[in-house]
């Protein structure tokens, strides 16, 4: 599938809970509405710390290279799902999903995906294709999930190709028994441009500052794992058990950089990986 | 056999398409689209999921043999009572007649605002209107008391779920469809979720206090029009699996036993697949204390 991720810092005249709501309410409401999109989920940063959640000795054993000032650049990101390019890039057109006295209307502010872009985002989102790779297919219960975003960043001795086959082999493999894991997706950063058909030519992110902005983030890391536990404790006690010493050996071996976030998890559109329905579904 | 460890109010609103605008695709896009992009920021809103008949016949899905075998004095019409219902969760019956108060939830120029645009006014042209009562529709909203049988779980496709409907026995109760039913249907395998759903035997619980008394659903023709409903069912068990043949292949491995008890047990009993669409992922934790979704 073409999966997206958009990196979105909050307006400064909103606190990260009033982003939160304007995010989830009234945006998601538009977003899950993008013509074919297939799958849609918001992470935004969880107000507690990941040293609350993991322990603060799991978080400084696992930690190396941690950019500076990382959670000022963002307050959570979307994940976008489509079957093609031409849909991600098509799918901000109206959408005829609205009844009316006429029957089924077209509604353009889905174009718009609520049009409040300026008012939610402090410049435009870090948009970018990710490769996927599914270590654990996810299941998710009734239940608010813990949900583990571990960023790590290649070792420069290493090329991009031998980093990507190395990551989603023995290292994922190996992870993905982690005991009480529900869902692991490795997530490595493309180059493939995302941004130029689906952002206004004049947004921010097409200026020097916007550019220089991104490139400052994506600096810090390539890719981004995705876990879902019940527990955070899974996690760590996982990590300090003997069983799962390799992971370090291979962090050690093969990062430049890895550390980690909680985030919260709304599912706007349950990911559909199958082929879709000849309906109107989400 | 789990029994509902929390409490939740939760309404099954089995809901008619408006014939005369729209196709049965055609209110699936308006109310799985428009609609629930306003309806699932109902305030404090636990689980929504809107299920929609299947295109596709049940009988035609599993094949002709295997559903008589199952299916036992369905109703002939049953399936122009409704089009789709949402199946909503909230905390408590408080926080359902609270719902639709409009909270925070869009960013402006000044700050985090209720959005002066949230309606759900389509209510009328999406779902079947009453024509002598301009603005409204038909609601019949029905309190539903569950039990997980097999707590759910979602994975990334589109599943197959399916709804039986029962109505049991004069002399059978709740009690005994719980303890003797559910506790054989439980053992199907294979499945990715399993809940008993008894409606509740007060017709208005879920639409009392949240509809004024002046509106359609407490008339003379509203009353009648959700007994007459209710009057074929006494309760539903929503089936999770991951494609058709996976319920096939289950049934079969318990068919004689189940098939006995629904002949102790039911008047009628028959089923209808739905597609599920996940508006808001049911949450059965405590909630956090912040805008949740």
């Amino acid at each position: 599938m073409l999966k997206v991720f958009g990196f979105v810092k909050r307006n400064p005249r909103l606190t990260h809970d009033e982003y939160r709501a304007g995010h989830v309410g009234y945006h998601n409401s538009f977003g899950r509405r993008l013509n074919n999109i297939r799958g849609y989920l918001l992470n935004v940063a969880s107000n507690r710390r990941i040293t609350d959640s993991l322990g603060a000795d799991i978080v400084d054993q696992l930690t190396v290279n941690e950019p500076t000032a990382f959670d000022e650049q963002w307050d959570g990101w979307g994940q976008l799902m489509f079957d093609r390019m031409e849909d991600y890039v098509g799918a901000r057109s109206p959408a005829r999903d609205r009844a009316g006295p006429n029957g089924l209307e077209t509604d353009t502010m889905v174009a718009k995906v609520g049009d409040d872009f300026n008012q939610l985002y402090a410049g435009s989102p870090f948009q970018f294709q990710v490769d996927e790779h599914i270590a654990m297919s996810v299941r998710r219960p009734e239940q608010k999930l813990f949900k583990l975003a571990q960023f790590v960043k290649r070792s420069a001795s290493l090329e991009t190709e031998l980093f990507r086959a190395y990551l989603t082999g023995r290292y994922a493999t190996l992870a993905a028994t982690i005991p009480g894991l529900r869902g692991m997706i490795v997530n490595v950063r493309t180059n493939l441009d995302v941004m130029s058909e689906f952002f206004a030519e004049d947004a921010e992110g097409f200026t020097p500052e916007g550019i220089a902005r991104r490139e400052a983030f994506y600096s810090g890391w390539d890719a981004l794992i995705e876990y879902w536990f019940d527990e955070p404790e899974q996690f760590s006690s996982a990590r300090l058990s003997p069983g799962f010493e390799q992971l370090r050996e291979f962090e050690a071996a093969f990062f430049a950089a890895a550390f980690y976030r909680e985030v919260d998890e709304t599912v706007a559109v349950l990911p559909k990986r199958d082929i879709p329905p000849p309906f109107y579904h989400r | 056999m789990k029994v509902n460890p929390k409490k939740v109010f939760k309404v099954f609103a089995f809901l008619k398409r408006n014939t005369t605008l729209l196709s049965h695709d055609e209110y699936r896009a308006g109310h799985v689209g428009y609609h629930c992009g306003q309806s699932r920021r109902l305030k404090n809103i636990r689980g929504y999921l809107v299920n929609i008949w299947s295109n596709t016949p049940f009988a035609d899905r599993i094949g002709t043999d295997l559903y008589e075998q199952i299916t036992r004095n369905e109703p002939r019409d049953f399936l122009d009572w409704w089009d789709g219902f949402p199946e909503v969760y909230f905390d408590n019956q408080k926080a359902w007649l609270n719902a639709v108060n409009a909270e925070p939830n869009r960013a402006t120029a000044d700050g985090l605002v209720a959005d002066p645009d949230w309606s759900m006014a389509d209510g009328p042209v999406l779902f079947d209107p009453v024509p002598d009562r301009p603005g409204e529709f038909k609601p019949c909203h029905l309190l539903m008391h569950e039990h997980i049988l097999i707590p759910v779980e979602r994975q990334e496709h589109k599943s197959f779920k399916l709804m039986q409907f029962f109505k049991h026995k004069p002399n059978i109760s709740n009690d005994q469809v719980l303890a003797d039913y559910a506790t054989a249907a439980s053992k199907l395998p294979g499945m990715n979720g399993c809940i008993l759903n008894f409606r509740d035997p007060d017709q208005t619980a879920a639409m009392r206090g949240f509809y004024g008394d002046d509106t359609w659903g407490f008339s003379d023709e509203g009353i009648d029009h959700r007994a007459r409903f209710c009057a074929m069912w006494d309760g539903a068990v929503e089936y999770h699996f991951s494609h058709s043949n996976d319920f096939v292949a289950a049934r079969r491995t318990l068919h004689n036993e189940l098939s006995n008890l629904e002949s102790e047990l039911f008047d009628s009993v028959w089923y209808v697949e739905v597609d599920e669409n996940l508006i808001v992922m049911p949450n059965r934790n405590p909630a956090p204390n912040y805008y949740f979704r």
